[in-house]
């Protein structure tokens, strides 16, 4: 983990497991504020093999695109979260590298439990893996990638309208 | 072959009602598949999707597992079960093959469903292979649009499509070689709703300003949102169309002023594809497709010109589908303009869409609804006021029921 001491790794896993709260809780304002100008929001369908310029991802949002996204969460009648989901999700297995830009890179499995209650009123369990690219601000982070990649994404998906 | 408590469809529809069981019977579901989706036309692949002799798709139509394959003679659609013991005969969803041979007893099958081989062929000496070959379909193609019918004794495709037919020439005219593209990269979106609550919903712009409120409060709307997000209906231009044999569509046409609206760019934005349209169908015609942009209609029953995105829908069950979506790439165009139609259509469908996800919810509620409480449900907007065109296609206002209405006087047709 080059770059990056036991100190800096705690602050690190302790900002990640902030921004999983937040987006479990539908607290998308304070959300919004772990994000860089730049952050690509990006949920592909074929893994390593994903190009974003020619494969249809299921998510690939750009900020202003981001920022739509949750002032539609916010409206209320965003019927697939109104109400929102109950989710609680872990993190886990986390690994990080600082790459030539300073640019820290983090990488983690992950499980979301989601109690669909909108209509459905099933459980869905979202496991994958979640890799960051964060950006070291004034003693703290901003996120400028958050890539997810599910397990089942190449097949069958229930409706996913919170921040995953 | 079937009892007497064999549901009576006829009953269950007229002009302007029907009935909730049509979305929520197991049985209808069942006969659904046999009489729409084996007994008639239903769409399987597009020809971009096998460019080569040899390719396969594994695909559905209904329940049924099929393979669509290319060879020297054309393009065959097989069902992908072996006929020793029903083995699905080839899981991969695409590939490149010769030959299909089952995995568990290693019978061998030609693309076209010829049974080719059978190992240890001494104890299978009475068998006769020519009986035993692979049921198939009977295929069609439009414009590179594969469609298939395990009914042999069917119309042929172009009067079955009939007005639809346009729609598939206004999106293959959007490119300069006159086809559309699809990439090997699909969604799927699980819906736990009845097939008919998307198709129908596929074209219906009553909707709109509801479901999808909050989408238009969250942007500032422009092109086609402008022209139907209101406050009031007299200021909607767009139309809502019933095109025959159950095929329906919305017309965004009026809403878009200049060519290259539909993409949400200026008109000089790709002076290459702007120029190759020209040299294809002239300076005037080039203008016209140009600006009309793509269609939004759905074909029954399971596909659908969704503008930017080319939707397939799957029946699993009565109460479970599958939205299939994919980006509708033009051919020999510069990649930057098909970019941009990937980047369009991304938001608008699938399960994380701004449009999509609320659309599912509310089938999924309305599913559950009728399930539980069964009755007449009312289909009667703008009857009064819809008009029949010339050429026999019903027209009316972008909010009327004239598309819903068309959709099930077909579905009971295929009953009767
Ligand atoms: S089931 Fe296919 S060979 Fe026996
Ligand atoms: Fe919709």
């Amino acid at each position: 983990m080059s770059g990056i001491d036991e100190k800096e790794y705690r602050q690190i896993c302790n900002f990640i497991f902030l921004e999983c709260q937040l987006a479990d809780e539908g607290r998308w304002e304070e959300w919004e504020e772990l994000l860089a100008a730049d952050m690509n929001y990006w949920v592909p369908i074929n893994g390593e093999e994903a190009d974003p310029n020619w494969d249809v991802s299921i998510i690939n949002d750009n900020r202003s695109r981001l920022a739509t996204r949750i002032r539609q969460l916010r409206t209320g009648t965003r019927h697939s979260q109104a109400p929102i989901s109950v989710i609680r999700r872990m993190v886990s297995n986390i690994v990080m590298n600082e790459d030539d830009d300073g640019i820290v890179v983090v990488e983690g499995n992950f499980v979301a439990h989601e109690y669909q209650n909108q209509s459905t009123m099933m459980m869905n369990i979202w496991p994958g893996r979640v890799r960051y690219r964060l950006r070291r601000v004034k003693g703290s982070y901003e996120i400028v990638q958050k890539r997810v990649d599910l397990v089942m994404s190449t097949g069958k998906l229930p409706t996913l309208a919170f921040i995953i | 072959m079937r009892d007497t408590t064999t549901p009576d469809i006829g009953s269950l529809i007229e002009k302007d009602t029907i009935h909730s069981s049509l979305y929520t019977d197991r049985e209808i579901f069942e006969l659904e598949c046999e009489k729409i989706f084996e007994g008639n036309w239903v769409y399987v692949a597009h020809e971009s999707e096998l460019p080569r002799n040899g390719d396969y798709l594994r695909r559905t139509m209904g329940t049924t597992p099929i393979l669509v394959t290319k060879t020297a003679k054309g393009i065959h659609v097989v069902v992908n079960r072996c006929t020793h013991r029903g083995n699905l005969l080839c899981p991969a969803p695409r590939g490149r093959k010769k030959a299909f041979g089952c995995q568990y007893h290693g019978w061998v099958f030609g693309p076209d469903g010829e049974l080719v081989e059978i190992p240890f062929p001494d104890g299978s000496e009475n068998l006769d292979k020519s009986k035993l070959g692979l049921r198939t379909a009977r295929v069609e193609s439009y414009r590179g649009f594969v469609f298939a019918s395990l009914n042999h004794d069917v119309d042929d495709l172009v009067t079955y499509l009939g007005h639809a037919r346009q729609a598939l020439d206004r999106a293959s005219d959007l490119s300069p070689v006159g086809e559309i593209l699809l990439s090997k990269t699909w969604i799927q979106h699980s819906f736990k709703a009845n097939w008919k609550m998307i198709s129908e919903n596929e074209a219906d712009g009553y909707h709109v300003n509801f479901v999808h409120d909050s989408f238009a409060k969250a942007i500032t709307p422009e092109g086609k949102y402008e022209n139907v997000i209101k406050e009031d209906e007299e200021g909607i231009g767009s139309v809502s169309r019933y095109l025959g044999n159950g095929h329906t569509e919305i017309d965004y046409e009026v809403s878009y002023g200049a060519p290259m609206k539909w993409l949400g760019v200026k008109e000089d934005r790709y002076p290459e594809y702007t120029k190759a349209m020209k040299e294809r169908y002239g300076e005037e015609e080039a203008n016209t497709i140009m600006r009309k942009g793509p269609p939004h209609t759905f074909i029954f029953p399971n596909l659908f010109l969704a503008e930017t995105c080319f939707v397939v829908i799957q029946p699993i069950s009565v109460n479970e589908s599958i939205n299939w979506h994919t980006p509708l790439y033009l051919q020999g165009v510069p990649d930057k303009l098909n970019q941009r139609i990937l980047r369009q259509g991304e938001p608008a469908m699938g399960p994380s869409a701004f449009l999509t996800a609320d659309d599912a919810v509310i089938a999924e509620r309305q599913w559950n609804a009728l399930d539980g409480a069964p009755g007449w449900l009312d289909l009667s907007r703008g009857a009064d006021r819809e008009i029949e065109k010339d050429d026999g296609v019903l027209q009316s206002h972008y909010t009327d029921e004239t598309s819903n209405r068309g959709f099930w006087s077909h579905y009971k047709s295929v009953f009767a």
